[in-house]
């Protein structure tokens, strides 16, 4: 065996996690650098055995389940990215703007199509008075009127 | 759920029948709605978590923060858990992932390790004056040293090699169950692993 494959073992070795094979002992046997830097890996672990972990804090369990009923409790779905307070505003600013984009660009077009197109349907009662609506000064103007030829047919057949 | 004295005395049910449930399956149970389970797996994965949280963290009081976060994540993914991974491998990733995060938000918050006689041991919240009657106070306050410089030394390792020895040292992981957790190859692990230790080593000389 070469030194860089007991390197990758070292780490097992030394902390006892994996048990020696005849090869990896027969390199030891002959490579004192090798053996030398296990016995410091070993003492190096033997030092990290010191830092011990705190043991968990009574209330561990206590909290934890509190938050887990919590989680329960919450609503699912999209109801919950509703209560992320950032998340509702933003829906909310982009729901005025699009009703206001909409109004807007709806009376635009209404504008657009003149005094006349803004009739919807012509002869009914809703268009009549879009109509009239609409062209409130053409049909104040009476005068208008008389420059009409009357036509034939409606004085012939009253 | 909420019976933090009594469940380490009663098991839940699903602990009794679970002797041949590998933990993957427990977990299917847990997304199933059996809350019993989740509970089994708390009980389980706690002590863990602490120690791997704590290690990573440098601070009790976060470790226990992270490692309810760990779990509350467990259970809030429990729907779309799927039993293709081991759920060991699963949690920790979960684990290193939050632990990594915390890290990398409070870079500029953590304060210097120091070695102050007055102050509680942050491991055992014992005082030096008696947080090892067989040692002297002389004793005492050279063990803190070697704990402040272990503390130390580990937490300036990369990332990733930092992860790995806290796996393979604290948490008893193999390699290959380092590597699923942190995505890399057997053999990439190893030489992570080698390199980690060979700087702690040449570090931690003064205080072998």
């Amino acid at each position: 065996m070469k030194c860089t494959e007991i390197y990758e073992l070292m780490p097992d070795l030394a902390a006892g996690m994996d048990a020696a094979m005849p090869a990896v002992n027969d390199h030891l046997k002959s490579c004192a650098a090798c053996a030398g830097k296990l016995e410091e890996f070993r003492q190096t672990m033997a030092l990290l055995d010191e830092w011990r972990a705190p043991v968990p804090s009574a209330y561990f369990d206590t909290r934890l389940m509190a938050r887990v009923r919590e989680e329960k409790a919450k609503p699912s779905g999209w109801l919950q990215w509703m209560r992320k307070p950032a998340l509702a505003v933003s829906l909310a600013v982009l729901m005025v703007m699009s009703i206001t984009l909409f109004r807007t660009d709806a009376g635009k077009n209404v504008s657009d199509r003149g005094p006349i197109a803004a009739v919807v349907e012509p002869g009914t009662a809703v268009g009549d008075l879009q109509a009239l609506d609409k062209n409130g000064e053409l049909y104040s103007d009476f005068d208008v009127l008389d420059d009409l030829q009357v036509q034939q047919d409606v004085t012939a057949n009253p | 759920m909420g019976r933090a004295s009594a469940d380490a005395e009663t098991p839940p049910a699903v602990a009794r029948s679970s002797t041949a449930l590998s933990d993957a399956e427990v977990m299917l149970r847990v997304k199933a709605g059996d809350d019993s389970a989740f509970e089994y797996l708390v009980q389980k994965y706690r002590r863990p978590m602490l120690n791997f949280m704590y290690r990573m963290a440098h601070n009790a009081a976060v470790a226990e923060d992270l490692a309810q976060e760990v779990f509350l994540r467990v259970y809030r993914s429990r729907e779309n858990y799927e039993a293709s991974a081991k759920f060991t491998t699963w949690l920790y990733r979960i684990a290193t992932n939050l632990a990594v995060n915390h890290a990398r938000d409070t870079r500029h918050e953590r304060p210097e390790a120091v070695v102050s006689i007055d102050e509680p041991d942050e491991d055992t919240g014992l005082t030096v004056d008696v947080a090892d009657t067989s040692l002297s106070a002389e004793e005492n306050i050279l063990r803190r040293e070697r704990m402040a410089a272990i503390r130390e030394r580990v937490q300036a390792l990369p990332e990733r090699q930092k992860t790995a020895v806290i796996m393979h040292k604290y948490q008893q992981m193999d390699y290959r169950q380092i590597a699923d957790v942190l995505k890399l190859s057997e053999s990439a692990t190893k030489s992570l692993l080698f390199r980690a230790y060979e700087t702690l080593r040449v570090q931690l000389k003064e205080f072998v």
